[in-house]
């Protein structure tokens, strides 16, 4: 017991030490892995599939950042002030365009037919992997293999501190974004006439199409909603990551995972998924070595489930909200 | 009516195998009547991926080499290259090696580049007597696995770990290091080799793994994972970073580093040593300064350079272990020059007795594989590029 406490002792110390730093960038995380998430989230609400072809939504806004920024910054001196919000407003603007024009092409090409002929569900589920496969490789062929870096539209700089830790422009921009988009939707999806036609779909859609609402359109829309979030996500992971063609594939595990955490069809849940699953992946790092935070990850996702298997927010289909 | 559909489909079933057969035979005997046999010297290594410069490096090498040799005329044969991508993964590598033991015509392989793709693959060439000549392939264990067609004309980890640790320590004067691995054979090979030498030394040493990343085609981490990891890094205190891994990861790291706010020196081995690693390096400020070390020359060479120049498009001076590619690809055709009759074990044999004045060094093995006798030089990133300071 002494061997043991003497290791949570130092672990606690460390802890500490770190907390608010691991914090910061796991809130940063989290905040990208909800914007993920919520794609998966409103598409299951309405459609019950589970959208797989969602990481190449990701990637494709990440591309058309990088495309953008390449454009107005090329190689020169990254700008700064009323020159960098702007370039990063178009970005989001680019990237969110981008990932919704391509959520739409998939609905109509992977879905609609399907929907069509009355498919069963498994049919969904193989034509978004085909979907998610064929894109990737679409792109690594036409943007080649190597990954880049994205030319930066700001300077990163310490912007304030928390408790000590140094908060980046970087996470700051990720802050900004996340909140703006979490709450625009949040009130979209509870409050306006549209979000009233998705939850009414999400909960019945043959009752939904008897009191007027147009099906087709109402998922057309949810899907360029959740295809926006996530490309715009994709053009913030550009920023600080770089891209590449296999962008999308663990970035949009870990959102996936996220949304189940949270609650399936839960827009809330999703968004609160991510951020449970970016702060407890930052702060394991603590106790477990950087090798491991997956098994945390995916262990505290196994664990909720166990206890709550509709999620931390339940499942609650009717009110995506 | 059926019965005479079904002789239908039969009679154009065997009229087309028929046609099909032809050319094959029409072949055959053209290349009879040409009079010099052909042999296929391999490539295996990363042709995509994350790490697909490494590999563009040796292959185009290569491919020189060949040409070259082929436009003397003076050799009583003729030969061609054959790539084989493993993405650098030791899960892609043994269908590869496989593809490779099963071209007849294929006599030798420069390669595998990457360890961890050697260690799988070698078994496949060892049972088929193929030898692999390895331009890049560090970790110390593949030489003593004592399978007997394995050579590599590069000094092994076990040299540059050490070495690296001296220079990190010794040399430069850092008595804390933080070592990290990217959880690859090749990375946390060399980040052991180092860690020990560097205690060895006297420095204050602490360990991390963080696993390579899905998108590096390295592992199956994620790039967010790097901002915990730099925090952690940062939190050490340690004023020097050694990472055991390879360019596309580090490139990630080092963002994550400079975000973090952390201001020590950042040190790497060969796997890192490329440009490729500024361009992978967002914001590509962030690889300033960094430090990497590589058993591998610049190439100073000028015929070897326009060469190299000409047929890749780089220049040859970046490529990363294309001098070392370029005398694989001649040792083994020196090799096959020696025997009267060229077969593969025979191209073993020879190896094993050959000594070959090649453009980076003069190529002679040991019993095992390994090169004999070699130095470990030490480049650094200035202003976006990576300058050779010289031996450790």
């Amino acid at each position: 017991m002494g061997a043991f406490g003497h290791y949570l002792l130092a672990h606690a110390v460390t802890l500490k030490h770190e907390f608010w730093q691991l914090f910061v960038g796991g809130v940063a995380n989290g905040l990208l892995y909800g914007m993920i998430a919520v794609g998966y989230t409103l598409v299951y609400g309405v459609l019950r599939l589970i959208n797989f072809a969602h990481s190449e939504i990701f990637m494709t806004g990440g591309f058309a950042g990088y495309f953008v920024l390449r454009a107005f910054v090329g190689s020169g001196a990254p700008p700064a002030g009323l020159a960098s919000i702007g370039l990063i407003f178009i970005g989001i603007l680019a990237g969110g365009t981008a990932g919704a024009v391509m959520a739409t092409v998939l609905e109509r090409v992977a879905y609609r037919p399907l929907r069509r002929r009355n498919a069963p569900k498994l049919a969904y589920l193989i034509s978004a992997i085909g979907a998610s496969y064929f894109l990737f490789n679409l792109a690594g062929k036409e943007f080649g293999h190597l990954p880049v870096s994205t030319p930066q539209p700001y300077i990163n700089h310490t912007v304030f501190h928390v408790f000590g830790a140094p908060v980046q422009m970087f996470f700051v921009i990720i802050f900004i974004v996340g909140l703006i988009m979490f709450v625009g939707l949040d009130r979209l999806i509870s409050k306006s006439r549209l979000g009233r036609g998705i939850r009414a779909v999400a909960q019945d859609a043959e009752t939904a199409s008897l009191m007027g609402v147009n099906i087709d359109r109402t998922i057309a829309i949810t899907f360029i909603v959740g295809g926006a979030l996530g490309g715009a996500a994709g053009f913030l992971f550009a920023m600080g990551y770089g891209v590449v063609y296999t962008m999308g594939f663990v970035p949009a595990l870990k959102a996936f995972t996220a949304a189940v955490l949270g609650g399936i069809g839960n827009l809330r849940g999703a968004m609160i998924g991510g951020l449970i699953l970016g702060i407890f992946e930052s702060l394991s790092v603590v106790v477990v070595q950087a090798a491991y935070i997956d098994v945390v990850a995916f262990g505290i996702l196994v664990l909720v489930l166990l206890v709550r298997p509709t999620g931390i927010l339940g499942e609650r289909l009717g009110r995506a909200a | 009516m059926k019965l005479r559909l079904n002789k239908t489909v039969a009679a154009v079933a065997a009229s087309a195998l028929l046609l099909m057969a032809v050319p094959a035979i029409g072949i055959a005997s053209t290349s009879g009547a040409a009079g010099k046999p052909t042999y296929v010297i391999g490539y295996e290594g990363p042709l995509s991926g994350g790490n697909l410069q490494l590999g563009l490096n040796m292959v185009f090498a290569v491919e020189l080499a060949i040409n070259q040799a082929n436009a003397t005329g003076k050799l009583p044969f003729k030969l061609q290259v054959a790539k084989y991508d493993d993405q650098g993964d030791p899960t892609i590598s043994p269908t590869q090696a496989q593809s490779a033991v099963a071209n007849k015509k294929l006599i030798a392989v420069v390669g595998p580049a990457f360890s961890g793709a050697t260690a799988a693959a070698e078994p496949y060439y060892s049972a088929a007597h193929v030898a692999t000549v390895s331009p890049s392939a560090t970790r110390v264990t593949l030489a003593s696995s004592k399978w007997g067609n394995f050579f590599r004309v590069v000094a092994d980890d076990g040299v540059q770990g050490p070495a690296d640790a001296d220079y990190l320590v010794k040399t430069k004067g850092f008595k804390s290091v933080y070592v990290v691995d990217d959880g690859s054979a090749y990375g946390a090979g060399l980040a052991t080799a180092f860690a020990a030498q560097a205690k060895t030394d006297g420095a204050t040493v602490t360990t991390a793994t963080v696993p390579g990343t899905a998108q590096c085609s390295n592992g199956t981490g994620s790039a967010t994972q790097y901002t915990a990891a730099a925090t952690q890094a940062k939190a050490s205190g340690a004023k020097s970073l050694f990472y055991g891994g390879y360019y596309c990861d580090l490139g990630l790291f080092l963002g994550a580093l400079s975000s973090a706010g952390y201001t020590g020196t950042v040190m790497s081995g060969d796997g890192s040593d490329s440009p490729a690693l500024i361009k992978a390096t967002t914001p590509a400020s962030a690889a300033e300064g960094v430090l990497l070390s590589c058993a591998c020359a610049t190439s100073t060479n000028s015929k070897f350079n326009k060469a190299f120049l000409a047929l890749a498009n780089f220049p040859a001076p970046t490529a990363t272990y294309a001098g070392e590619a370029y005398d694989a690809t001649n040792v083994i055709i020196a090799a096959m020059k020696s025997l009267k009759k060229v077969t593969r074990a025979g191209v073993v044999a020879a190896l094993h007795k050959i000594t070959y004045k090649g453009t980076t060094k003069t190529i002679k093995f040991q019993k095992d594989g390994n090169i004999s006798g070699s130095a470990i030089y030490v480049n650094q990133v200035k202003s976006g590029i990576v300058v050779q300071l010289g031996l450790e």
